[in-house]
């Protein structure tokens, strides 16, 4: 009984000597988690053989993938929409994947790629945001945020990472949307679309965006490209979210089918995206 | 679009070879053809010969056919069972005996094992074993009961026991225990039967049923499904949709015109 | 057979057959139509279904509709579903190095309204199932549904409700397969 009692006694004041004070490690806190490698000559090589469906198309391990999200700013903050399925090759994993992540109650993280990725290193973005903000005693910016990504995902570089992402929030500077991708990219800007569905959407947004919209036009304008988007592509569809980024943070506006929306969006009369634009006179020859 | 009917030259058409050559190297990904991924198996006894199949069909991974007949007829006292690509076997049987329904027509004679045989291999030899059938033919003629087993490639071989296919070694196990000169008929069968199912229970390609011909001077008995050792429970319930399930956007009725003729017309089907 | 989409289903009842398709046309992902004609009639009483490339579809039910005309001249009457098969099957082997990436499927009721279903693979190794059969992009998927679905002696619309919600079912888990479905019954 007293050796139990001892070996607590003993750990808890090496604990306290020791871990907390001696072996605190700053830069501890920043590495990157280690992975395990598969035990082979070109561990990269590998993983490529076996679940890159672009280099190999037999490839035996298919990642889950196919997106379409997109968010723009406008006068009242930032929309951010996204569709709700996962596929694995032509295989409907799951049509209620949630592709939006909420890093804090200021900070979205948008998901595209491998679904894996995008959700490990969001959510190991939170534990840092959360840090530095213990640490700085203020909010981090989007513009910081994103580059913590940004540079963790640029260490892996060329080693199979999948994600195409959108770090979206409120700062001190006000609204920022920053497209962070695998390859390292990172990029700030007003509107973005990411996925295999973007081309849609783009399409749309860019046909009917307007900086000066109401917040509940602007949440229309991101369903509707989302349903369009999820319209011609196949591996998108589901249900499609919408989220409004305000100075007092973000708001969850809910979800749609994408099946009802497609049958109200029939019975509605089409959007005049080109009413008022006077109809330009070709000539066209017989 | 089609603007007439192609006259039947010889051999295969090969228009789409290039294409599709072309498509895969897109990485398209190409339909695999049926395999029959069988066991076939043959014995000669006292009185004649004995065929077996199993009656599996598989794409790939996927059962494409429950209970196919892998028995075929060349001539009313010869037949063949084959193994490989479905198609295959399908058609270069069917070819060879309309060929030999030709030959006894002008010959007034039956038709030799052996001529069959020759047909068989100089076919498949000339396709090089791209056209791959892997044959066990069985019959009894002049020269009394025979079995030649023909590879892909036109290799033959005449032998008193032949398994072949996937589930040949399971099979052949079975014969090299068990087989014995001049056996009785129902001995014969019952050791074809249990070839086959070793190559049902012991090969992934064989599976379902077990098909038996014996084949006797001027005597043959077909057994299709002569053994169902994986016979499917009856459900205990049962799956019907309340009618109404399915939403209908839009429906059209038919209604199917008959016009009979005062005058009969001559039954010519 | 994964490039255009596409997914096709057959089957046999008490006195009727079904034969049904999605309605999709892509481009791997992407969707190009959303009214694809899958399912050709050849008689009143008999369908053909051709599920896999969308160039080839088109050009074997230009083929077989010629076929089937002159196959109508030349003996003044309606071809008969085994017929049919059996034409279909030599003109797929026809190609045996050189393919259509078709799967065909033929549907119908003979003479005496006695139904009828053949399946094949792409060069034209026909198999005769009493209970169903299918082809295309979701096959696996419709394999699975129609094995728990199906039972023997089906009333029309019985049958129709059970292959209807088949394919549906089928189609929900397939990306490159739905966009609604059309359903014949004989």
């Amino acid at each position: 009984m007293d050796s139990i009692v001892n070996k607590f006694k003993r750990s808890t004041s090496t604990w306290g000597d020791h871990n907390m004070l001696v072996n605190f490690d700053v830069t501890k806190e920043f590495s990157l988690p280690s992975f395990d490698i598969p035990p082979c000559h070109n561990p990269i090589e590998f993983l490529k053989h076996n679940t890159d469906e672009k280099s190999n198309a037999e490839c035996r391990i298919k990642f889950k993938h196919g997106t379409t999200t997109l968010a723009f700013k406008f006068q009242g903050g930032i929309i951010v929409s996204v569709d709700s399925r996962a596929t694995a090759g032509s295989v409907i994993v799951t049509q209620n994947i949630r592709k939006i992540i909420e890093i804090n109650p200021y900070l979205l993280g948008t998901m595209a790629g491998g679904a894996a990725d995008c959700t490990f290193w969001e959510r190991e973005l939170g534990r840092r945001c959360r840090l530095y903000e213990l640490r700085n005693k203020e909010r981090i910016s989007v513009s910081a945020a994103s580059k913590l990504l940004g540079n963790i995902v640029y260490s892996f570089k060329g080693m199979g990472l999948s994600m195409g992402t959108m770090v979206v929030g409120w700062d001190k500077t006000g609204p920022n949307i920053y497209y962070v991708d695998a390859d390292g990219t990172r990029l700030k800007g007003d509107l973005f679309s990411v996925g295999s569905g973007s081309p849609f959407a783009y399409g749309v947004l860019d046909s009917a965006y307007d900086f000066d919209m109401s917040a509940h036009d602007a949440a229309e304008l991101g369903r509707r490209a989302v349903y369009h988007a999820a319209h011609r592509d196949a591996a998108s569809g589901g249900n499609i979210h919408v989220y409004h980024v305000k100075q007092s943070g973000w708001e969850n506006l809910g979800f749609r089918d994408f099946d009802d929306l497609h049958w109200e969006y029939q019975d509605q009369p089409k959007p005049s995206i080109i009413g008022d634009v006077q109809p330009m006179m070709l000539n066209i020859q017989d | 679009m089609v603007t007439r009917l192609e006259q039947p030259r010889g051999g295969f058409n090969f228009d789409n070879f290039q294409r599709n050559v072309s498509l895969e190297q897109k990485g398209i990904r190409i339909p695999k053809p049926i395999k029959t991924g069988t066991t076939i198996a043959a014995i000669i006894y006292k009185d004649g010969v004995c065929l077996g199949a199993d009656t599996r069909a598989t794409s790939g991974p996927i059962v494409a056919d429950k209970n196919c007949a892998k028995i075929h007829y060349l001539a009313p006292n010869i037949y063949c069972c084959g193994a490989g690509t479905a198609a295959d076997t399908e058609f270069t049987t069917a070819l060879i005996s309309s060929q030999l329904e030709l030959h006894r027509l002008t010959t007034g004679r039956q038709t030799r094992l052996s001529t069959a045989r020759s047909m068989l291999c100089q076919m498949l030899f000339k396709y090089q074993g791209h056209v791959s059938a892997a044959l066990i033919i069985g019959g009894y003629d002049v020269n009394g009961p025979n079995l030649y087993s023909v590879m892909p490639h036109g290799s033959v071989d005449n032998v008193p026991f032949m398994t072949m296919g996937s589930g040949s070694l399971a099979a052949m196990a079975v014969f090299e225990r068990s087989w014995r000169k001049d056996l009785e008929r129902q001995e014969a069968i019952d050791l074809v039967k249990d070839a086959i199912d070793a190559g049902i229970f012991n090969d992934l390609g064989s599976g379902s049923n077990v098909d038996i011909n014996v084949i006797e001077k001027d005597k043959v008995d077909i057994y299709r499904n002569y053994y169902k050792p994986n016979e499917r429970a009856p459900k205990e319930k049962v799956y019907k949709f309340k009618r109404g399930t399915t939403p209908i956007l839009k429906e059209s009725i038919k209604d199917i015109l008959v016009i009979t003729e005062g005058v009969e017309a001559m039954d010519i089907s | 057979m994964d490039y255009n989409g596409g997914t096709v289903l057959a089957m046999a009842g008490k006195n009727c057959v079904v034969v049904g398709s999605d309605k999709r046309l892509g481009v791997q992902n992407l969707t190009v139509s959303t009214e694809f004609q899958k399912v050709f009639p050849v008689t009143e009483k008999c369908y053909i279904a051709l599920p896999g490339l969308a160039t080839d579809v088109q050009t074997l039910s230009e083929l077989f509709r010629l076929k089937c005309n002159m196959y109508k001249l030349r003996e003044e009457r309606e071809i008969e579903p085994l017929t049919l098969a059996n034409m279909i099957s030599s003109t797929l082997y026809g190609r045996r190095f050189g393919p259509y990436f078709c799967e065909p499927i033929i549907a119908g009721l003979d003479k005496n309204n006695k139904p009828h279903i053949y399946g094949m693979d792409l060069i034209g190794c026909l198999n005769y199932p009493d209970d169903f059969t299918v082809a295309g992009c979701a096959e696996a998927a419709l394999f699975g549904m129609c094995e728990s679905l199906w039972e023997p002696d089906l009333e029309p619309d019985e049958l129709f409700e059970t292959a209807s919600q088949a394919l549906l079912s089928a189609a929900d888990r397939n990306s490159l397969v739905g966009w609604g479905a059309v359903i014949h019954t004989m």
